[in-house]
């Protein structure tokens, strides 16, 4: 079980957090897209071995979503930015 | 066909002998041992949820992660209040009991003045609140929760949130006067209350090997 | 015939106890019985079951595991193969650890019909036939015998009984966890390990140091006397020393990622077992080295001993291990071995030099040793063979934190590679490298120091993080300087001797030889993983730890190939065995429960276990709470409905986004039923949601979907719609909420408001009042029919729930009331064609299969799931949800059962039913093809007994009150 830094809680077991999945494409406009540009949207993931940029969601603290930067070969965790841009000082 | 208010009840089963104070059915025990467990749900828990660096954020005068005692005016009294940065843009008021009323009343006054979007809601009786007190009591959270509780880490007047039992629980690290006046361990647990039960269970079967006892509540236990 | 009257005497009580001993940690004033195999031992306090037992002149502790053949002690401690037993209700107890106590009744395992006339001990006399792969071989075929392979195989497996119970004897729970955040952990407590500990704790850490044995010193402690002095200044270091958890009778069973170490503490009151969960910033290995048995003929007979064994039953319990013996070193401690035997009266007949070329051919003996065979053809006669012949580092945790360990041929081992461990994990002692004491304490010092800053430079930058801080300054010292440097430990020159000149045992738990091996080899399984698996070396109790290294040296042997080149195999958590008890810890499952669980559990309610929520799911007869619906008035407990309260102005678009339908005018005080779909158009939730204020909603959802349904609020709103104004809160549990349903209800429900009009033209279908009700204020009530009933569902704030409840119960005694529960519920909503999500939907269930394509508003700008519904619409080949009517009204097919056309295939499945007690037949829901889907179409059920039923697809959804009367009365 890793830790992630939350930006908003600090150093917490990964066990506090619902993995979401790896941030991939942006919604396509739902009036334009295309089948194939929606299920791309929907199930196409690269998968990657080494940096991946993911979602988490801190579900037993902050409840706030986060953009986690780890590499799935050693879980190595280089930064966790709260997604929708919240901060504190702002 | 307007009546009297009833008796509220906790989700927690009052220990023996059951009493009423402050219009609620509550334990009467009393428990001198060195760790103790209350159920605190007659104080009155308001929720707040407003903009992070707002003027509402600032009257409340706590950021996250920390909480605060505070004396305030509310209708025609003062109460002592514990305002707790309970999440990034969101508090947690906890006052004497029967004061929820009068606490969203003063809070949506000031929100209204500040123009921001504010949700002030009266959760006194959607949560459950217990309170934790004694030096061990720091051991026993260990066996259920995985944060680190050290002084260093999680000194008086921090507040967390993270699983207690599983369930998520807002802990507030709120050392009270022990009987020498010496300050003494102590934290409030604040979780969705039909855990409530459960997570009283679960703490003292944990604390069982510590010689946790339940200790019944004295108004205003804040 | 020996080992019998062996077993069956009457013990000689401690013929082989020595004289009091320097280092021994027996207490000679405590003495008391236990019983083995049926007859009772004297011990003392302190000794492990196998000492106490070897006091006594036992040599027999179990049978091996394929062969049944009689085995000794060989290590004398944790690891002991030959003394795996069963105490009192306990299985798989180790002999050689665990300590004896008053009146614990000790068996012997897997031996049948006893130890000393072991029937399965005829395999010996078979061996041929159980080689390598036996087990593949012999039980493959055919297919439909496996379930009697496994009865034969299961009587041959390891194991004792399990207890049956997760109490201990006395009602006290057996097993218990915690967590832990210590700055240094450090595994094992030899020299190094407590001078780490010791420096670690001075420098200001949080230190555990845990240690597998009963004492803290390792080696030390059988040591000679200045061992013994400074085995003493060591323990009273850590005595002085405040900062420092000591865990004894403890292992660390496993490093993960980000230094999560797995502790498990034994023996603790009550026999319990705790595991401790520690989040570690610096991990100090000081695991010491291991010793390594030697191959050669005979090496597992009773009597054939590592040195280490023999000097901890000397030294540590004196006991004397023999009378005659012969002992092969190639080591100091093999030559301290010798001298010990000679102390403590036993006759050395013999040490053969191994650094001379001195070798053991083979020992002679069946229940024990008789003679043994060394290089040159000598015999000579002997009850005790002691091997010292190498050692193995235990490099465990190490190789968990991703470090690949290197053979070293200079010193007959593989080494750590420590110069590449991550910076939270160093190693130190004897896993590191050979010294003296002095030695190996400097290295454990500088190992120690360096933790602590390693762990406080991790501390600091976490509490930097972390918004806890009061913010009064810093109570820790400012960092220290960067690391000092730590001295070499080089490890001394030691022949490599792992097999000598005839084919013995090489994992003793498992029964494999080294000629398995090499026969392993000659069918092809060259690589040491795949001869592992094969012949099961290594995976036996021992879990390699004493095997490991010679299962490498002799498939490098039988492959010609170097050890270096044949390589290791993986060492893999858990480092020692444990519970799956201590795993699972204390008994907790959550569990929720409404303010009206007390009611419920006093009138007989039969629980339903939903998710965590404890709901009654009926009162003894459901049918009869359904017609009391249909004809009076019933209540029903939804307390676990969800309930989100949403504020701001953007409201509206949240829930234009959220579901399919659409929201923009729905007007204060007026609810509407929603739909949501995921992004691929499956149906997720329903619900209805009221409007109580221009800028205020309250959301309800399926009792399962509470959390889903939040957090799905909170991803729209964080990640793709940050600038919309709008906050959720749950508040699920902050009311009660009792549905109150039938054609009496609205009567009922006059009778507890206080200050709402609940006349049909005050209060109309779809609509939502907020009011007081029994004495309470801000209750929500809104007039909705999930059952096709005239129903309120009113929400009280939870503290007055069970007031609430009660008072309906009595102010509508004489409507008839009844309270019903959820199987109620489900058939009056099946009656009435009301689809549950989940239920009659699932993972591929789309909007339009739902029928709920009246619902689905394609014209407007967005919501989720939007493409994928357009596009299901066009398509038209899906399935759809429609009710059935069984040809046979008695009928009631399960659900799940399936659908077939004309044709045999499949074409769909009954996805609700139930018998109807308000139409005296049958009702069902189901998915069918699209095509099939016409009313009046026939279908074929196919039953589970084979056969088949007719059935008709319904023009409606809804059985009853079609027009939708009796919900808008």
């Amino acid at each position: 079980m890793i830790v992630l830094t939350c930006p908003w809680c600090g150093a917490r077991d990964s066990e506090e957090f619902g993995y979401v999945g790896e941030l991939g494409a942006r919604r396509p406009d739902p009036k334009a897209a295309t089948p194939a540009q929606w299920r791309s949207y929907l199930y196409q993931r690269a998968n990657i071995a080494g940096w991946t940029s993911e979602r988490w969601y801190h579900r037993m603290g902050c409840r706030r979503f986060l953009t986690v930067e780890r590499d799935t070969t050693t879980n190595e965790v280089r930064s966790v930015l709260d997604a929708g841009g919240l901060a504190e000082d702002q | 066909m307007a009546e009297e208010v009833p008796i509220a009840r906790s989700p927690i089963v009052p220990a023996d002998p059951e009493v009423v104070a402050a219009g609620w059915a509550v334990s009467g025990r009393r428990s001198s041992a060195a760790l103790r467990i209350t159920d605190c749900m007659p104080l009155a828990k308001v929720a707040i949820k407003a903009p992070l660096g707002g003027a509402m954020a600032h009257g409340l005068g706590v950021r996250f992660g920390r909480s605060a005692r505070q004396r305030w005016e509310i209708g025609e009294g003062e109460a002592v209040v514990l305002v707790v940065g309970a999440g990034p843009g969101e508090w947690l008021v906890l006052g004497p009991p029967r004061t929820q009323d009068r606490l969203r009343s003063v809070l949506c006054h000031t929100a209204a003045v500040t123009d921001e979007l504010v949700s002030v809601i009266d959760l006194t009786h959607g949560r459950a609140l217990l309170r934790l007190t004694g030096e061990r009591s720091g051991d026993l959270l260990a066996k259920e929760c995985g944060v680190d509780l050290a002084d260093e880490a999680c000194p008086d007047g921090a507040a967390l949130r993270s699983a207690v039992s599983g369930v998520a629980t807002d802990l507030i690290r709120d050392d009270v006067d022990g009987a020498d006046r010496a300050p003494t361990t102590s934290y409030l647990l604040h979780c969705e209350r039909s855990s409530g039960q459960y997570l009283f269970d679960s703490l003292l079967d944990a604390g069982a090997e510590l010689g946790v006892d339940i200790d019944g509540y004295v108004p205003p236990g804040l | 015939m020996t080992v019998l009257r062996e077993i069956g005497r009457a013990p000689d009580p401690m013929a082989m106890r020595l004289d009091t001993r320097p280092g021994e940690v027996v207490d000679r004033e405590t003495a008391f019985t236990f019983y083995w195999n049926g007859h009772s031992y004297p011990a003392y306090e302190g000794d492990t079951i196998a000492s106490a037992l070897a006091a006594c002149g036992v040599r027999i502790f179990s049978r091996s595991f394929k062969y049944h053949r009689p085995r000794g002690l060989l290590t004398a401690d944790y690891l002991d193969p030959g003394c795996i037993v069963q105490v009192d209700d306990e299985p798989n107890v180790r002999g050689g650890h665990r300590l004896a106590r008053p009146g614990m009744t000790v068996r012997p395992q897997d031996t049948w019909p006893s130890l000393a006339h072991d029937v399965k001990a005829a395999n010996g006399l078979l061996g041929r036939f159980l080689g390598p792969g036996f087990y593949y071989k012999t039980f493959i075929r055919p297919q439909s015998l496996w379930p009697t392979y496994e009865r034969v195989l299961r009587r041959f497996a390891h194991g004792g009984e399990v207890p049956a119970t997760a109490q201990a004897p006395g009602g006290r729970p057996r097993y218990d966890k915690r967590f832990a955040h210590p700055d240094v952990l450090v595994a094992g407590a030899g020299p190094a390990g407590i001078a780490a500990a010791v420096a670690a704790a001075r420098s200001g850490a949080q230190v555990v140091l845990v240690e597998e044995e009963h004492s803290l010193g390792g080696h030390l402690r059988w040591g000679g006397p200045a061992d013994l002095t400074a085995l003493q200044e060591l323990r009273d270091l850590v005595g002085a020393t405040p900062g420092i958890e000591v865990l004894t009778n403890s292992v660390v069973l496993g490093r993960y990622d980000d230094n999560w170490v797995a502790v498990v503490q034994r023996g603790l009151a009550g026999g319990a077992e705790r595991l401790v969960k520690a989040r570690v910033k610096c991990l100090v290995v000081a695991a010491g080295l291991l010793e390594r048995p030697y191959v050669f003929a005979g090496n597992d007979i009773p009597g054939v001993m590592l040195s280490t064994a023999v000097r901890r039953l000397v030294n540590l319990y004196a006991v004397r291990p023999g009378t005659r013996a012969v002992v092969l070193t190639a080591n100091p401690e093999g030559d301290a071995t010798a001298e010990d035997l000679t102390t403590a009266g036993v006759q050395v007949v013999h040490v053969e030099d191994a650094r001379r070329g001195g070798d053991v051919v083979r020992a002679f003996g069946r229940s024990g040793v008789t003679a043994v065979e060394v290089a040159g053809g000598r015999r000579l006669e002997c009850d005790l063979l002691v091997t010292s012949v190498g050692w193995t580092a235990p490099v465990s945790l190490l190789t968990m934190a991703g470090n690949i360990p290197r053979y070293d041929e200079r010193c007959a081992r593989f080494r750590p590679d420590v110069a590449r461990l991550p910076s939270g994990v160093m190693a130190t002692g004897g896993i590191v490298g050979d010294g003296s004491t002095a030695e190996l304490v400097a290295h454990g010092e500088a190992t120690g120091r360096e933790a602590a800053n390693r762990a406080d430079r991790l501390a600091r930058e976490w509490r930097t993080m972390a918004p806890q801080g009061s913010g009064e300054g810093a109570a820790r010292p400012a960092p220290r300087p960067e690391s000092a440097r730590i001295p070499e430990l080089a490890p001394q020159p030691h022949p490599e001797l792992f097999r000598g000149a005839t084919h013995g045992i090489v994992d003793f738990s498992e029964d494999v030889s080294s000629k398995d091996l090499f026969t392993a080899v000659a069918e092809g399984y060259r690589y040491v993983e795949l001869a592992k698996r094969y012949t099961t070396a290594t995976m036996g109790p021992a879990q390699g730890k004493l095997e490991t290294v010679n299962v490498v040296a002799i498939v490098a042997e039988a492959t010609g190939r170097t050890i270096a080149e044949t390589g290791t195999t993986t060492w893999r958590p858990p480092y020692a065995p444990v519970t799956l008890g201590a795993l699972a810890g204390r008994s907790r499952e959550p569990r929720r429960v409404t303010p009206m669980q007390p009611w419920h559990e006093l009138h007989g309610a039969v629980p339903l276990v939903a998710g965590a929520w404890i709901r009654p799911d009926h009162y003894g007869d459901p049918e009869s709470e359904v017609l009391a619906v249909r004809e009076r008035v019933g209540i029903i407990d939804v307390t676990p409905i969800g309930k989100i309260d949403l504020r701001g102005p953007d409201v509206p678009r949240l829930l234009n986004l959220l579901y399919v339908n659409r929201w923009s005018k729905l007007d204060v005080g007026r609810v509407r039923y929603g739909v949501m779909c995921a992004e691929d158009g499956v149906v997720l939730d329903d619900g209805v949601t009221g409007r109580l204020d221009i800028d205020h909603y309250l959301m309800s959802t399926t009792s399962s979907g509470a959390a889903t349904v939040w957090e799905w609020a909170e991803r729209w709103l964080q990640t793709e719609h940050p600038d919309w104004q709008v906050q959720v809160t749950p508040v699920t549990t902050a009311y009660a909420s009792v549905n109150v349903a039938g054609p009496r209800s609205r009567e009922l429900v006059q009778r507890v408001v206080d200050d709402i009009d609940v006349s049909s033209e005050a209060f109309p279908y779809m609509a939502v009042r907020v009011g007081q009700v029994a004495g309470v204020a801000g209750c929500v009530l809104w007039r909705i029919g999930f059952t096709g009933e005239l129903s309120y569902e009113l929400h009280i704030p939870a503290s007055y729930g069970l007031h609430l409840w009660e008072r309906l119960l009595e102010q509508g005694r004489d409507l008839g009331v009844r309270p019903f529960g959820v199987e109620a519920q489900r058939i009056l909503r099946l009656e009435k064609g009301h689809l549950i999500v989940g239920q009659d939907t699932d993972g591929l269930t789309r909007a339009f299969s739902a029928g709920l394509a009246g619902l689905v508003k394609l014209d407007k700008d967005d919501f989720v799931g939007m493409p994928e519904l357009g596009w299901q619409r066009e398509s038209g080949d899906d399935v759809r949800l429609v009710a059935l009517r069984t040809a046979d009204p008695a009928l009631v097919p399960h659900e799940g059962t399936q659908l077939i056309d004309g044709n045999d295939r499949i074409c769909g499945r009954i996805t609700s039913s139930r018998m109807s007690p308000t139409l005296g037949r049958s009702v069902c829901l189901a998915q069918v093809a699209e095509h099939l889907a016409q009313p009046g179409t026939e279908v074929a059920i196919r039953l589970t007994d084979g056969g088949t039923a007719v059935a008709t697809v319904s023009e409606h959804l809804a059985q009853v009150d079609l027009q939708g009367v009796r919900l808008r009365g």
